[in-house]
């Protein structure tokens, strides 16, 4: 199962291990990957993150929450064995969800892949009370497949994933930025670029980014450029015209968002746009009114 | 006097500051974020950012009768995604927590011993 790897044997022997204690292996595998990619947390401290105590475990959200919390950005890995072993092969250690039950009755558990030998045909984990627990591959992929095939990387959010597919990174990068990690976001956008340039999405989301941090003109800038590759982009000419906006152009705004509502062909959107409508026209209102 | 303003002062920006604890989110007034821009590529899905507002509230009672700590719950909340609110709002009781194998007792253990023995699971740790 493993034959297919492009090196027979690796071991990510430095990757801490945090033995779970009660229900906690969300806590122990979250501080694994966490300290792995350089920030300094306990398995102990993340436990009032992510734990769950009516639930007795961890949500797969939570532990992804929490990794923005340190600036980290979790990807969520293809669901293959090759992109998880891509990943070990490139250093990364890889939480996984195991199902180490059936369907009908799961048993779901944490734990982190730091090693694989082709040789012998397994995994080598850090699991539960085990800091180097051996599974055989067709063992591991059972459990695994039960469980959805989730895994996920935590990375500095500069560094790619061996396994980086386009929109699933970009999706991952729009988790930073919707959870106000605006600096991370920033990073993980300009990663995304380097990789692949003039991705409309990684432009948008460095304007957001500017946009939230109060950085207006290079907000404006950055939503003109994504125009300029696109001029169908609604969503940049949304942005756009709440930038120009509170810059004090609410006449400008309102010539993009007018130009945005007369593009749009996705009705789910529309509310958005509205909104944006109504309060550039708000301001035009207020301007138009004579000082008291 | 000015002692005083001082004092009321404080008093409005501590209340302030935990009112909008209370709120984390909705501070980019018309702006679209990256997120809901990713969601608007895909056909089929709805806008988790339209009802983000409810959801939140959804999401924060479920984690208080779960019994997150009170002091967390903002944090908590605050790290979640528009679209992973959208899917705890409805399914948190469903969706799998990974936790640990000892929840597992009496009648279940042996069927699970006889399962692994089979060789169908594998739940106890070989050396």
């Amino acid at each position: 199962m493993l034959s297919a790897t492009t090196q027979p044997v690796v071991e990510l022997v430095d990757t801490p291990f945090f033995p779970q204690r009660d229900f906690q292996c969300g806590p122990a595998a979250l501080a694994t990957v966490l300290v792995a990619s350089g920030v300094n947390v306990t398995a102990d401290e993340l436990v009032g993150r992510v734990y769950l105590p009516g639930r007795k475990g961890s949500l797969q959200a939570e532990l992804q929450a929490a990794s923005r919390s340190f600036d980290r950005l979790p990807y969520p890995l293809p669901p293959n064995l090759p992109a998880l072993l891509s990943e070990i092969a490139a250093q990364h250690p890889v939480l996984v969800l195991q199902n180490l039950g059936f369907e009908s009755m799961p048993m779901w558990h944490y734990a982190v892949v730091v090693g694989f030998d082709a040789g012998s045909d397994r995994l080598i984990l850090r699991s539960g009370t085990e800091q180097r627990a051996q599974m055989s591959a067709r063992k591991f992929m059972a459990s695994w497949e039960r469980a959805g095939h989730w895994a996920i990387v935590v990375l500095e959010p500069q560094s790619l994933p061996a396994s980086a597919e386009r929109s699933r990174y970009l999706e991952a990068a729009a988790g930073l930025e919707a959870a106000h990690r605006y600096d991370a976001a920033a990073r993980a956008y300009g990663a995304a670029l380097q990789r692949w340039p003039d991705d409309t999405t990684a432009l948008l989301g460095i304007g957001n980014v500017n946009y939230a941090r109060g950085d207006l003109g290079n907000a404006e800038s950055v939503y003109r450029t994504v125009l300029d590759i696109d001029p169908g982009h609604v969503i940049a000419r949304n942005n756009l015209a709440q930038t120009l906006l509170d810059q004090g152009n609410p006449h400008a705004a309102l010539a993009e968002i007018t130009a945005a509502r007369a593009a749009l062909s996705d009705a789910r959107l529309a509310p958005l746009l509205a909104h944006t409508e109504d309060a550039i026209r708000q301001a035009l209102r207020s301007q138009e009114r004579p000082p008291p | 006097m000015i002692r005083k303003s001082l004092q009321r002062g404080c008093v409005v920006a501590v209340s302030l500051s935990l009112l909008n604890l209370g709120t984390p989110v909705v501070a980019t007034a018309g702006i679209i974020d990256t997120q809901t821009a990713i969601e608007a590529s895909r056909r089929d899905a709805d806008l988790a950012t339209i009802r983000a507002g409810l959801d939140r509230a959804e999401v924060r009672q479920q984690f208080t009768a779960l019994g997150v700590d009170p002091g967390l719950v903002d944090t908590r909340l605050a790290a979640l995604t528009d679209v992973e609110i959208a899917q705890l709002a409805d399914r948190m009781d469903e969706l799998p927590a990974g936790g640990d194998l000892l929840a597992v007792i009496g009648v279940v253990f042996i069927v699970l011993l006889v399962l692994e023995l089979v060789g169908v699971i594998d739940i106890f740790k070989k050396t």
